[in-house]
């Protein structure tokens, strides 16, 4: 039978296995910028983003998989950001997100430090 | 005479080593100088500059007068030790030549004079002028004493905090002058001469001991005198009173148009090594005021850096404001030197990032006046809005460079380090600008201003904050506001103000609307909104706190409406504000009918 195409498409479904995952870089992250436990995944440093509006990178996605453990491809979506602030202005949880946009550049790239 | 004494040694040892250390640390710094300051340096020797460096090193490295701006109490103090100290050496060098002619007298011989002459005849003259200036030094050390008892009466509500390095020295510096007084008097009541100081307790000495006693204390207080002075010089190159000798070449080399960049080099450590952790930047940074962090101030930031311990918590907190900077009286490039500290610790060059940019082209509308919101403007639509108006009511057609999305101008990835990242940014951006052939661009963001007009190559494009923009609107009778009773206050930005240089354009188009009220501190010495870009380490709750301690002073002018010309202040500041926050912009827009 053919799919009727209704125009959009439904993501497959996927599960995060936390067992699985290695989170010493996540809770590395965690204790240096506890505030991110406050985030409520509303979206909206995805929304304002700078990046975000030129390209497919998504910050709340990018940061939430990493606060799960899935770090692949992780540092390279987060190499798109231009540090411009915005998300840190509109975030309703007052999150430090340009400090943990730097951040995970740090912990996941940067094997400087 | 033979000039010398077993006491010398302590003495002739300390200069020997300060001299060696000092002319090893310039010239290794001079050589590591890139080509091109070299060049700069060597052009700069034989114009006018020169002189004028010498100017400036009376006036400053001698005679301190930015510091008596600060406080004339505490600018007493630096230069009675610096100018009296000075003075005595180089009147003491006059008193030498006057006992004996030009003749090759060593070091030591200057120094301890008064121990070697007692076999002359006395001059009175250079003994008066010698106690008078002892005097000078001692009140200046006896006020340096009181500074650490109670700092608030010289002007300074915090005082710097120390390394051991400096207490070292700073201990026999405080001893060098006193015990001079009591060397030179305990000469003076064996074999008389010496005048009012000198001369007066040598008397009471002799009156009160016995001729060996006397003697014995003699010996001991030159030895004393050298002692001190030797270990403050084998101390002073790694102490914070190097600051004494690099003031001097930095005089020059600011003159002759060496400056520090967004990369090290050998440049900072003239400048590091020039401050004098006077501590006279504390008091102005809001982090200190308003959050009670001290460990961040550039004093400390500078002391960590030059010892090598510079952490990124330091070098991150700090708003990049510039208030600190604007009081330094060694005019340090602080801001620079934060930046490149940022760079050292951060900056990865990487060529594939943001190969996004390539062919990105979001712009709209043409003509020769481009308009570059930025990404704060982007999220303060009214901005954004009453620039159209204004466009609008000026008849100018406007190329808009990202009011559909745009790419950032780069200078938040500078300020976090990210030097080389930003100049991508700048490179999309300059293009972006040429390919629409504009010939002004405006931008409402002092942000985006200061980025532009120092880091972007836009020559033959003519770069305008909109309150610049729209006073040249006003004043070409193209754009008439209204003008009405209401009173208005205003927030200098750091970018547009210290930043800039831009502090009377909006002034003046506040005050072709209504009434200005200024705050109790503008302009040069206005505060920052707290949510700098520059600073990634203070948090939500930080921020909001120096918002409205921001909010609080504007408000208590009594004024109907806060405004400020800076996006991001707007918001900042708004958010601690209890009336509206406007931008420049919305302001003149209301009133254009
Ligand atoms: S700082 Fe980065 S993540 Fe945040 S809005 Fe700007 S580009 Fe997006
Ligand atoms: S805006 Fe703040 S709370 Fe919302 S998703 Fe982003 S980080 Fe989380
Ligand atoms: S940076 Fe300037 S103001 Fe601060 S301690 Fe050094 S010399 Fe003094
Ligand atoms: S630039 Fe501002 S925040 Fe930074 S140290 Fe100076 S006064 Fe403090
Ligand atoms: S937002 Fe305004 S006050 Fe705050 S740092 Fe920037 S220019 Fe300064």
């Amino acid at each position: 039978m053919a799919t009727i195409n209704f125009g959009y498409t439904i993501s497959k479904p996927r599960a995060i296995d936390m067992d699985r995952n290695n989170l010493r870089k996540s809770d590395e992250i965690l204790r240096e910028m506890p505030e991110l436990q406050a985030c409520i995944g509303c979206g909206s440093c995805t929304a304002v983003c700078t990046a975000g509006n030129l390209t497919s990178f998504n910050f709340r996605r990018v940061h939430t998989l990493i606060r799960r453990g899935e770090y692949q491809g992780a540092y390279e979506e987060m190499n798109k950001c231009m540090l411009c602030g915005k998300c840190r202005l509109v975030c309703p949880r007052g999150i430090n997100t340009r400090g943990v946009a730097m951040l995970i550049k740090r912990k996941l790239g940067d094997n400087r430090s | 005479m033979t000039f010398f004494a077993p006491f010398c040694l302590p003495f002739i040892i300390g200069a020997a080593v300060m001299f060696t250390v000092l002319l090893v640390k310039w010239g290794v710094w001079l050589y590591r100088l890139p080509r091109t300051d070299k060049m700069t340096i060597l052009r700069g020797i034989p114009t006018r500059r020169t002189p004028q460096a010498v100017g400036e090193v009376v006036g400053e490295a001698l005679l301190h007068r930015s510091i008596f701006r600060v406080d004339p109490l505490l600018g007493y103090m630096h230069m009675s030790l610096a100018f009296g100290w000075f003075l005595l050496i180089a009147v003491g060098w006059i008193e030498t030549v006057a006992y004996l002619g030009l003749r090759y007298v060593p070091l030591q011989g200057h120094v301890f004079f008064k121990y070697f002459a007692t076999g002359l005849e006395h001059k009175p003259v250079f003994d008066f002028v010698m106690d008078l200036l002892l005097l000078f030094v001692l009140s200046g050390v006896a006020l340096a004493w009181f500074k650490r008892l109670r700092s608030r009466a010289l002007g300074l509500r915090r005082t710097t905090k120390h390394v051991l390095g400096d207490r070292v020295a700073l201990s026999a510096l405080w001893f060098i002058f006193p015990a001079r007084l009591v060397a030179e008097s305990a000469t003076c009541g064996l074999y008389g001469g010496g005048s009012f100081l000198t001369g007066s307790l040598g008397g009471w000495f002799s009156a009160h001991l016995s001729v060996p006693g006397l003697m014995n204390l003699e010996t001991a207080a030159w030895w004393f005198y050298s002692s001190c002075l030797g270990i403050f010089f084998v101390a002073m190159p790694f102490s914070r009173y190097m600051h004494i000798f690099t003031e001097i070449p930095l005089v020059f080399l600011r003159r002759y148009g060496v400056r520090s960049g967004e990369k090290a080099s050998s440049m900072d450590q003239f400048q590091t090594q020039a401050c004098s952790r006077c501590g006279i930047c504390i008091d102005p940074c809001q982090l200190q005021s308003v959050l009670h962090i001290d460990t961040v101030q550039s004093v400390y930031f500078l002391r960590d850096r030059r010892y090598g311990m510079l952490r990124p918590e330091t070098a991150d907190n700090c708003l990049m404001c510039g208030r600190c900077a604007e009081r330094c009286p060694v005019h340090i490039d602080l801001n620079t030197l934060r930046l490149n500290s940022r760079d050292a610790l951060r900056n990865l060059p990487d060529e594939r990032r943001y190969e996004y940019l390539r062919g990105l082209d979001r712009s709209s509308g043409s003509g020769k006046v481009g308009y570059f919101a930025g990404c704060m403007t982007l999220l303060t639509p009214r901005t954004l809005a009453a620039m159209e108006r204004i466009f609008e009511a000026a008849g100018d057609a406007v190329w808009w460079a990202d009011r559909e999305g745009g790419v950032c101008c780069g200078r938040p990835l500078k300020l976090s380090g990210e030097t080389d990242a930003a100049r991508k940014m700048m490179r999309y951006n300059t293009d972006l600008f040429r390919k629409h052939g504009i010939t002004t661009l405006v931008t409402s963001c002092p942000i985006c201003l200061k980025v532009f007009r120092e880091d972007y190559d836009l020559e033959g494009i003519e770069v305008l904050h909109h309150s610049e923009y729209i006073l040249r609107l006003i004043r070409a009778g193209r754009l008439l506001p209204k003008h009405d009773a209401t009173r208005f206050t205003y927030h200098d930005p750091c970018e547009l103000g210290r930043g800039s240089g831009i502090y009377d354009e909006p002034r003046a188009v506040i005050e072709a609307l209504g009434e200005l009220v200024e705050p109790s501190e503008t302009r040069e010495n206005a505060p920052c909104c707290g949510s700098s870009v520059a600073n990634t380490a203070i948090d939500d709750g930080a921020q909001l706190q120096i918002a409205r301690a921001v909010a609080a002073e504007l408000e208590a002018t009594g004024a109907e409406v806060i405004v400020t010309a800076c996006p991001l202040c707007k918001k900042a500041i708004g958010r601690g504000a209890q009336q509206p926050v406007c931008d420049l912009s919305e302001v003149v827009a209301q009133r254009i009918g």
